[in-house]
C-alpha cells in the first residue's frame, strides 16, 4: 500500500473527515463553477426590487441595492477561496523555506535573524499590521495579501523549524551524509519532505484564517475593495438588520459557517491521517 | 605488529576527538593508532561509551566543527590523506570510496522516499549513471544481498521492510559503489540472533568479493570470533589490545580484554 492511498483508506474511515470533504468538496465546485462563469454572474446587478423576500427568482431574496443575495453570495466563494488558495500557498511555502533555513542552521545567525523577523511580526497587533499595509499600498488589491502572507507564515515557520532540528539529528541524516550528498541537497530532499504533514496541516489552516481574515477585513473596509464577499455582504447587512431584514446577514454567516466547518474536519482528520510516524511500524 | 608484506587500506596514527557539549570539553578518543589491511575484516571491540562510534564518524569526517574536535597524525586512505579534506572532497569519497553501515535500520533509511530511490541515488551520484541505468544497478546490489523479490523492494518504503530487510538494504547502499573501506558501526545489534547471522554473512561475503576492507564496530564477541580475522580491544578512548582472533581469545594481553572474554564466555555458558 503506497501512502497516499494509506491516507486516502485512514481518510474515508473517519466520519468527521468524510463530512468536512463532502462539505469542502461542494464549495470547491461552487468557487469553480463561479470562476468559469456557471453561477453567481449577476451578483452586481441591480434588477430586483429592494429587500424582496425570499421567492423564486431570488433564492435568498435582495439586498438593500435589489441584488440578488444567493448570487452573490455564491459568487462570494470564489473570492474566498481565491484569497484562501494564494495565501495559503504563499505562507506555507514561506514558512516551510524559512522554518528549514532556520532549524538547519539553528543557533547561527541565520536562525537568529529568523527568529528575530518572526518576533517583530508577532508582536504587531494583527489588525493593525493590515491597515497599515493597506494604507501604505493605497487601494491595493493585494495589499491584503501580502499582509496576510506576511503574518501567517510564522507559524509554520516555528513547527517547521523545530521539526528540522528534531529531524537533521536523526540517523538517516546522518547516513545521507554517509553517502556523500552535499547538505543543501539532504535540506531539500530529506529533510524538507518529512515535514509535508506540517506543512499540508498548516496550509489548511492558513486557507481558513485567510477565509476567515479576509471576511474581517472586507467588513471594516480594509479587504476587497471591488468585487463582492461575505464580509461586504455583513457590512451591508448592518444597514438592514435595523430594518428587520435578516436575509443578507443569514446568507452570508450560514456560507462562512459551513465553509469554516467543513474545513476545520478535514483539517483535523488530515492531521491524523498525514503523520508519516503513523505508518504502522 | 602487523604483517607488513600487505598493504594498509586505511591507516590512523594518533586519533583525538575531543566533544565539546554543554560547556565541558571530554576527550572520548585518545591517541588511537590502527591499520586496516586490504581485504580484511577488523573488530572494534568494547563497551558501550568507549568511543567507538566516535573513531568511525572521526574517519568519515561526520563530526561537525561546533560539536568536536578531530586531530590526527595522520588518516590515510589507501595511500593519501583524508584527514583534513575540505568538505566538498570529502563528499566525493564518501559512499564511493569509505562507506558505513549503521546501528540503527529502523531510522537510518528515510522514511518518505522508496528504498529504491535512495539506493539509485548512490549509482547517479557516485557514478553518474542515468535513471534507468541507475535503477537496474540498484536491482542488481538488492540480489546480491540476498532478496529475491527485487521489484517490490525498490517500490517500498522502508516502514513496509522488516528490520533485517532494512538492514540488508543499507548494506547494499555501503557497498554500491564497491568502496574500499566499510565501517560497520554495530550493524546487527537492534537486530535479533537468525537475522544477524544473515546480514553479517552478506556483508563479509560482499566485502569478499569487492576487496573491500571491514571494519566491524561491535561488543560481541561471539560475532567477533566469528566473523573477523583480527580484533582491536578499546576501552576508555584507548586501544588497549590488538591481536589475531586465536590469540584473542586463547592468550589475551590486558586485563580488560581478559576480563570481556571471561564475561561472554560466562554468557555463553
Amino acid at each position: 500500500m503506497t501512502s497516499m492511498t494509506r491516507v486516502w483508506s485512514q481518510l474515508s474511515r473517519d466520519r468527521a473527515g468524510r463530512i468536512g470533504l463532502i462539505i469542502v468538496m461542494f464549495f470547491l465546485l461552487l468557487a469553480v463553477g463561479a470562476w468559469i462563469g456557471l453561477v453567481g454572474q449577476g451578483w452586481s446587478a441591480t434588477e430586483g426590487g429592494r429587500w424582496e423576500p425570499a421567492n423564486a427568482e431570488h433564492w435568498f431574496g435582495t439586498n438593500i441595492l435589489g441584488q440578488d443575495i444567493f448570487q452573490r453570495s455564491v459568487y462570494s466563494v470564489r473570492t474566498a477561496f481565491e484569497i484562501g488558495f494564494v495565501v495559503a500557498l504563499c505562507s506555507t511555502l514561506l514558512g516551510a523555506f524559512l522554518g528549514a533555513i532556520a532549524g538547519w542552521y539553528s543557533n547561527r545567525w541565520v536562525d537568529d535573524g529568523v527568529l528575530w523577523l518572526k518576533g517583530v511580526l508577532d508582536s504587531i497587533p494583527f489588525y493593525l499590521f493590515v491597515a497599515a499595509v493597506a494604507f501604505a499600498l493605497q487601494g491595493n488589491p493585494w495589499a491584503m495579501h501580502l499582509a496576510m502572507i506576511a503574518t501567517f507564515w510564522t507559524t509554520t515557520g516555528r513547527l517547521v523549524r523545530a521539526e528540522v532540528m528534531k529531524i537533521k539529528s536523526s540517523e538517516f541524516i546522518l547516513s545521507a551524509r554517509a553517502i556523500g550528498l552535499p547538505d543543501r541537497l539532504i535540506l531539500w530532499r530529506h529533510v524538507l519532505p518529512n515535514t509535508s504533514h506540517i506543512l499540508l496541516v498548516q496550509a489548511t489552516i492558513a486557507f481558513v484564517a485567510a477565509i476567515k481574515t479576509e471576511v474581517i477585513l472586507s467588513f471594516l473596509g480594509l479587504g476587497v475593495q471591488d468585487g463582492v464577499s461575505w464580509g461586504l455582504m455583513l457590512a451591508e447587512s448592518t444597514q438592514e438588520v435595523l430594518a428587520g431584514h435578516f436575509n443578507n446577514f443569514i446568507a452570508a454567516s450560514a456560507m462562512l459557517f459551513a465553509l469554516l466547518m467543513g474545513f476545520n474536519l478535514l483539517a483535523d482528520a488530515m492531521q491524523d491521517a498525514l503523520d508519516p510516524r503513523q505508518s504502522g511500524l | 605488529m602487523t604483517d607488513p608484506t600487505r598493504q594498509a587500506v586505511l591507516s590512523v596514527r594518533d586519533l583525538d576527538v575531543v566533544m565539546h557539549g554543554n560547556g565541558q570539553a571530554s576527550r572520548v578518543v585518545r591517541k588511537l593508532c590502527f591499520d586496516l589491511q586490504a581485504g580484511e575484516v577488523l573488530a572494534l571491540v568494547g563497551e558501550s561509551g568507549c568511543g567507538k562510534s566516535k573513531t568511525a564518524e572521526a574517519i568519515m569526517g561526520l563530526i561537525p566543527q561546533r560539536s568536536g574536535t578531530v586531530s590526527a597524525a595522520r588518516i590515510e586512505l589507501a595511500g593519501s590523506t583524508i584527514h583534513g579534506l575540505p568538505e566538498a572532497a570529502m563528499r566525493r569519497i564518501r559512499g564511493r570510496e569509505i562507506s558505513m553501515v549503521f546501528q540503527e535500520p529502523l531510522t537510518a533509511l528515510d522514511p518518505v522516499f522508496t528504498c529504491g530511490s535512495q539506493l539509485a541515488v548512490l549509482f547517479r551520484r557516485h557514478r553518474g549513471q542515468g535513471r534507468s541505468e541507475a535503477r537496474a544497478s540498484s536491482e542488481r546490489m538488492l540480489q546480491q544481498v540476498g532478496f529475491a523479490d527485487v521489484k517490490r523492494v525498490m517500490r517500498s518504503y522502508p516502514h513496509q521492510l522488516s528490520g533485517g530487510m532494512r538492514q540488508r538494504v543499507i548494506v547494499a547502499m555501503a557497498m554500491a559503489c564497491r568502496p574500499q573501506v566499510l565501517i560497520a558501526d554495530e550493524p546487527t545489534t537492534a537486530l535479533d540472533v537468525t537475522t544477524q547471522a544473515q546480514v553479517l554473512q552478506k556483508l563479509t561475503r560482499l566485502g569478499r568479493d569487492a576487496g573491500t576492507a571491514i571494519l566491524l564496530i561491535t561488543h560481541d564477541l561471539g560475532i567477533v570470533a566469528q566473523y573477523c580475522d583480527r580484533a582491536l580491544v578499546m576501552h576508555d578512548g584507548r586501544i588497549v589490545e590488538e591481536s589475531d582472533i586465536g590469540q584473542l581469545f586463547s592468550a589475551p594481553v590486558s586485563d580488560y580484554t581478559r576480563e570481556l572474554v571471561a564475561a561472554a564466555q560466562g554468557v555463553s555458558l
